[in-house]
This record gives structure tokens, sequence and C-alpha cells, in this order.
């Protein structure tokens, strides 16, 4: 073999065994397949209506036909522009007698009332629900998503899948799922055994029955506090006995419990669990690295935040009509009697039970 | 004796290579299968406390009136939120573009213009502090464009009274432009998305950034304001923090796009900027971390010393290959037989491709795909930053011997100027 040709095929197929990984990197770097920027949303805000606000942009273009329906008192049918199959109905109490369902008990329209709608019990709506009035479902429905433009209530068993808001009040029954976005521009009520994931409304109440009141016992925080408010970083286990004020913000490194009746003018957080007995309150923030349990009666003013588990007790308010907060945590429990004034946000399953 | 000594360097290299490594597999491990912590993402309704947002500006004309233009419209209650550009004494027309700005929005934007003073940010947003009256404040440099959610996710963390600092997570816009950027763009994804969120994850030592980010200002107070002695301002507000007993958090969900450097020289001058920074950092702060007595946890001493210890890591791995060659070329024995076979396949087929599997995992978490067959370039990357921060190491030992002070350069902008 020709000595040049040797060194010359050497080459080439050392050349090739060090491209060859290359290559699909060479390919990517000239035809640029997946260079764009990570996709941001640049106006995305975290607004729990968002998808609201869409759907009743969406069903804008229905406008016309909803008014005449509304004005005639009769239904329409057709095919929104994106293929949806829609029915509007003049009269939202013409739902309960309508066949509206196929045979697997499924209903596949998109529906749109022009006044209050009330639809049949053990039904399942595949497509999303849009009343211009009030909104009343029956018992074990299932929806998709809803949108009221003033109150809305799901009958008990009831499921919601992606999101519901409600212009006015919002309340669940017994054994509703929600899943979902659930929020409600004046209040929204659930009775205990729902299930919930992220609600927002100026007031939420767990568990109350109509024209009761979340009572509670302890005095107000917003007098001012004893002296200049400052930081205390404890490391270990931390207790603020009963009734005692404490002015300041509060680190503990370890666990923390605040005893029946203590204040704080200020906010705390544990790396730790944090235990609060009856009628505590606290002005700032509450956060915990661990589980939170909130005693009954307690007051909290700022935001709610636990890395793990919430339990919240009866009687428990947090924010206020003025100063609306968070509740987060992976998981909620939320004794009937509690309100948050803003969102209650459980990351993996909340649920409101029943007091013993 | 000298190839024995040579030897034990090299073992020692090895073993705090080997460190690194498990470092990066623990991080890309744990933000594969572990437990993820965002605990503020979800205040999204809150009695929101006063802002100040800070956009450190210096020659900043083709970019200014982008961020500037986004911030008008953060979803943030507008009588809470004070923007304040600190033009540091620009000589192009930034000063034109934000005054225009504060006219149009009246009450929203502060300007503080400097004509004078000591260069650098730093030193900047020290003299700007004087405009600022807020408890919560943020900083952004120029070049960044926060969406409009930004502003109230990175305040939330502040309503945790244990939170110094907030550090959001850093997005190149411009990845599409050449090699450079799609390698910045990946680097940026394993930083980011993998090692900050780690050490958020795990307690450690998340950094904070200087820009899409946060400081509380009693923080600041009490750690002594910001030290316009030092480069990376960023790490050394990082340290004082922590070193003081406050929190740096990471927030991965509150992105926002930066303009990555477009030019290797460029490139290489960043880096080599923070390289020094931060082992300027590291001289002051790993003894007192380590050995300190203060309320950094056994867990943040460890890995706040070896995040304080990435960019020397570049000099010290180019002696380890030069201790590798002169240890092999005087036939020196390592290891004997089938030990040494096993270490040198076990450490090639795991140890070297760390920093990749940490890229990689980034970019699958961010839901891209076929960026990733740029992973073997990184090489490329990799070696250009191992060059230059050891070059940055030896000018800096060079310069503290020649009594030199050390200089701020601004990263130049591509962008073209906003119209």
């Amino acid at each position: 073999m020709n000595p040049y040709f040797a060194v010359a095929t050497l080459l080439l197929v050392t050349s090739m065994l060090f491209l060859l990984p290359l290559l699909p990197a060479l390919l990517e770097l000239r035809r640029k397949s997946d260079a764009l920027p990570l996709g941001l949303i640049q106006h995305h805000a975290g607004e729990i209506r968002y998808f609201a606000d869409s759907f009743r942009a969406y069903v804008k273009t229905l406008e016309p036909t909803l008014r005449e329906c509304g004005a005639s008192g009769r239904n329409a049918s057709g095919v929104m522009p994106d293929g949806t199959n829609y029915l509007v109905l003049g009269n939202g109490s013409t739902a309960l007698t309508l066949p509206l369902q196929l045979q697997d008990g499924t209903c596949p329209v998109l529906i749109a009332s022009a006044s209050d709608l009330s639809l049949p019990k053990d039904s399942s709506f595949s497509k999303d629900i849009y009343s211009l009035g009030r909104f009343v479902g029956g018992d074990n429905n299932h929806y998709r998503a809803l949108l009221a433009e003033q109150e809305a209530y799901l009958g008990g068993g009831s499921s919601v899948m992606r999101w519901v808001h409600a212009g006015g009040e919002l309340s669940a029954d017994s054994g509703c799922k929600l899943a979902a976005r659930v929020s409600s521009d004046s209040r929204i009520r659930l009775a205990p055994g729902c299930s919930f994931q992220r609600l927002n409304a100026p007031r939420i109440e767990l568990g109350l029955q109509d024209g009761e009141n979340a009572s509670h016992s302890i005095s107000s925080i917003s007098e001012l506090p004893p002296s200049k408010p400052q930081r205390i970083v404890h490391d270990g286990d931390f207790e603020i006995r009963c009734g005692a004020a404490f002015c300041g913000d509060l680190v503990v490194r370890g666990k923390l419990r605040i005893g029946s009746g203590a204040r704080v003018y200020g906010s705390v957080k544990s790396q730790k669990d944090i235990v609060l007995e009856s009628g505590v309150s606290v002005q700032g923030s509450l956060i915990s690295a661990g589980k939170l349990v909130i005693g009954p009666a307690c007051v909290i003013h700022g935001p709610v935040i636990a890395e793990h588990e919430m339990y919240i007790q009866t009687g428990t308010q947090c924010g206020g009509a003025r100063t609306p907060t968070t509740v987060s945590a992976l998981g909620i429990q939320v004794a009937e009697g509690v309100v948050v004034f803003g969102s209650l946000w459980a990351r993996e399953h909340g649920e409101v039970v029943a007091n013993a | 004796m000298w190839a024995h000594a040579m030897i034990y360097v090299l073992y020692l290299i090895v073993a705090i290579i080997c460190v690194y490594t498990v470092r990066h597999y623990g991080f890309t491990l744990n933000r594969l299968f572990g437990f993820q912590r965002h605990p503020y993402i979800d205040i999204d309704t809150a009695d929101w406390p006063p802002v100040t947002v800070l956009v450190a500006a210096h020659n900043e004309e083709k970019v200014i009136g982008n961020i500037l233009a986004a911030l008008m419209e953060a979803n943030y209650p507008k009588d809470r939120m004070l923007v304040v550009p600190v033009n540091d004494r620009s000589t192009d027309g930034t000063r034109q573009i934000i005054d225009a700005f504060a006219e149009r929005h009246p009450g929203r934007i502060r300007p503080f213009h400097r004509t004078e003073g000591k260069g650098g940010k730093a030193a900047a947003l020290k003299d700007a502090m004087e405009l600022v009256e807020t408890e919560v404040i943020l900083i952004f440099d120029a070049d960044y464009i926060p969406g409009a959610g930004l502003v109230k996710q990175l305040t939330a963390p502040f309503f945790d009274p244990e939170v110094g600092g907030v550090m959001g997570r850093v997005v190149p816009v411009n990845v599409s432009t050449n090699l450079l950027t799609r390698l910045l763009d990946l680097e940026r994804a394993g930083g980011y998305q993998v090692d900050q969120q780690a050490r958020m994850n795990l307690r450690l030592v998340p950094q904070h950034g200087g820009t899409v980010a946060g400081v509380r200002r009693s923080a600041l107070r009490e750690i002594g304001g910001w030290n316009d002695n030092t480069l990376t301002e960023d790490t050394d507000l990082t340290y004082r923090l922590l070193l003081c007993g406050w929190k740096t958090i990471y927030q991965n969900r509150s992105e926002c796009y930066e303009e990555v450097p477009e030019t290797w020289q460029v490139r290489v001058k960043q880096i080599m900027r923070w390289a020094k920074g931060h082992n300027q950092a590291m001289m002051t702060y790993a003894w007192p971390l380590l050995a300190g007595k203060h309320r950094a946890t056994l867990r943040e001493r460890l890995d706040g010393a070896l995040l304080l210890g990435v960019y020397i890591m570049g000099p010290i791995t180019l002696l380890g290959w030069i201790l590798a060659l002169a240890v092999f070329y005087r036939g020196v024995a390592q290891f004997n037989g089938v030990l040494a076979l096993l270490a040198i396949t076990a450490y090639a087929a795991i140890g070297n491709l760390a920093a990749f599997f940490e890229i990689a995992a980034a970019v699958r978490l961010d839901g891209n795909r076929r960026r990733i067959n740029l992973l073997p370039f990184l090489i490329l990357g990799f070696t250009v930053s191992i060059f230059s921060v050891s070059r940055a190491a030896f000018s800096q030992v060079v310069d503290l011997v020649r009594g030199a002070e050390l200089r701020w350069d601004k990263t130049e902008r591509f962008r073209k100027a906003a119209s």
C-alpha cells in the first residue's frame, strides 16, 4: 500500500471518528431547530382568573346570539370558529329538561346561557359552561370548566376539572372535588367534605352556614406594639408563653410553640414545625419550613406558609377584608368555621373537615 | 522525592475534583428525583409592601428603555413601587432616555444620575441608597426584561423574616445568535435550573446574582451596606448575609430574560471579572465561613466553601493536567494494575461527565429537546473558561504583588437600541 495513502486514510478515519459524535451537534448548530429562548410569558402574572378571562373573551363571539336568545327565550346551536359545538339557551332552566347528554352520560357541547342556568344532576359536561346570570348545578355533576357572571352553586359530590369562576358568590355543597382554580369576585363558601387546590376570593368561608360568621374571641391586634420591633434569631426550640406579647420578627431554627392568647407584633418563621394554640394573633406572616398547626380562633394578618402540611382549626381568620393574604402549603386541612381573605392554595390536596 | 511530592499533590487535586463531581451528581439527582422547594411562589395575594427597584445602568442606551418600559407594566400596586434607574456616569444617551421615561411616568420613576465617584456597580448602588426608603429593594441590570409578575414574585419571599436576599432565574434571550450564545444558554440552564434550585432544595447556599434579585434593606444595613471594594458585589453579599444569619433564597420560577455575550472576547472578559471577584470573596470569607462562630449550619458551611472554590478550580485543574503529564513522563506508578484501570475507567465514565449530565438534566427539565445535541461543544466552552479563570487567578496574584487596584469592566451589550 502506498504509504501516503495509508497516512491519508488513517487521518481521514481518525477525523471521522472524532467528528462522528459531533455530527448531531453540527447539524443542530446549522439548522437551529431548537434555538429559541426558553418560553417565558412576559405578561403572565399568575392570575387565577386568567382562564376565566380568556373564556369570557372566547364566548364574546356568542354575544349577539345570547342577546337574541335572551330576548326571545329560544335556544340556538352552532359551531364556534375553532369547531366546538355550542348550545345557547334563552332560558337557562330549560337545560333541566333538554336531552343534553349522550348515551355515556356526557354532554359534549359548550353551553352558554343568556339567563340563570340550572343543570340536572348526575351529568358530565366535557366542554366549558357559561352563564350570563346565576348558575345552579345538580348533585354529582362533573364539569370541565365553568364561568358564571353572577352566583354559582355546585351541588354535593360535584367535581370541576380545570377552573370555575363566579362573579358573585360561589358555593359548593358537601363532597365537591375542586381540583382546579376556583375563584369568585365576592365570596367562596365550601361545605365540609369538599376538597380543593387553589381558591381565591375577597372572602373564603369554609364550612360556614348562611348568616353565620366566624367568631373571634381574641382581641384585635391592630393596637400599637409596645416597643420598637426587632429581629430575634433563636437556635433550637422556642416557646412564646400563653398570653404573652412578642414584639418583633422571630426566626426559630427549631420547633416553635405559641401559647394560647399570645400576640406577636411581627412575623414568625420556624425551620421546623410550628404549633399555635387557641386565640393566638400574629400581625405579620407565619412561615414554617415543616408542619403548621393553627389552633382555634387565631388571627394571622400576613401570609401563612407551610412547606409541608397545614392544619387550621375552627374560628381562625387569615388576612383581613382590607389586607388580603395567601395561605399555602403542600397539603391543607381546614376545619369548618375558618375564614381566609385572599388565596387558599393547597399544592397537592386541601380539604374542609367537619368539626368533631 | 519531587516525583512523590508531585504525585501526592496530584492525588489531592483528584480528590478535590472528585468532591466537585459528587456535588454535581448530587445536585442533578436532587433536581430529578428530590423534593422541590418553592415555598414563596404561591404568594399571589398579599398586602404588598413598598418596593424600590434599582436598575443599574452604565452606558446602556441600547437597553435601558426596554427595562423601564417592562417595569412600568409590572403587576404591582403602582403606588407602592418606585423605580430608581441608577445612571452611573454614562456618557451616551442613557440619561436622556431615563429622564424621558421619568417625565412620562411622574412619581413612578426617580432617576439617580451619578456623574462622578468610584467606578463599578456596587459603588453606584451604594450611592443610590440615599433614594431608597423601602425595606424591600429589587435589583436589575439594565439589559434585563422583567415580566409582569416578576416584581411580586421577587418581593414575596421577604414576608419571611429569615430571608435577607432573593435571587431569580436568568434566561438568555439571544440564544440563536451563534455558537457562544447557544453554549451560554446551556451553561445558564445548568447553573440555575439544576445548581441553584438544588441548593435551594437542600437548604444550602443559593447564590445572590446581583440582578433579577432582591435584598432586604435592614439586612443590608446590618452587614454594612454594599461593598464597593469587590468586583462581584453579589457573591460578597451572599456570604455577608450568610455570616450574619440571613438566608438568600432562590426562586426558579421567577424567570427573567437577559442578554448573554455574543463574542468570545466579551465572554472572556466577563468570566475573568467573575473569577477575580469570586476569588476575592474566597480569600475573604472561606475561613470565617468554615471556622467562624456564626449561625450557618454545617451543610451551609461546606456548600458555601465549595461554592467559593468554583473559580479556583480552573487553575487547580490545569495544574492537575500538568502534574499528570509530568508524573507520567517521570515514569512514576500512580496505581498498579487493575486498580489503575478501574480508577481511570470509572472517572472517565462518570467523573468527567458530571457537568454534562447536569446540563443535560437542566435542558430536559426545561422541556427542550434538540439543543441537547450541542452538549459535546461544551468542551470548547469549558476549555475557554478554564484558561480564562486561570489567567484571571494568575493576574490577580500579580496585581496583589504589585498592589494594583481591581478594575470593574462593564459587559458590552449587543442589542440594537430601542427606537
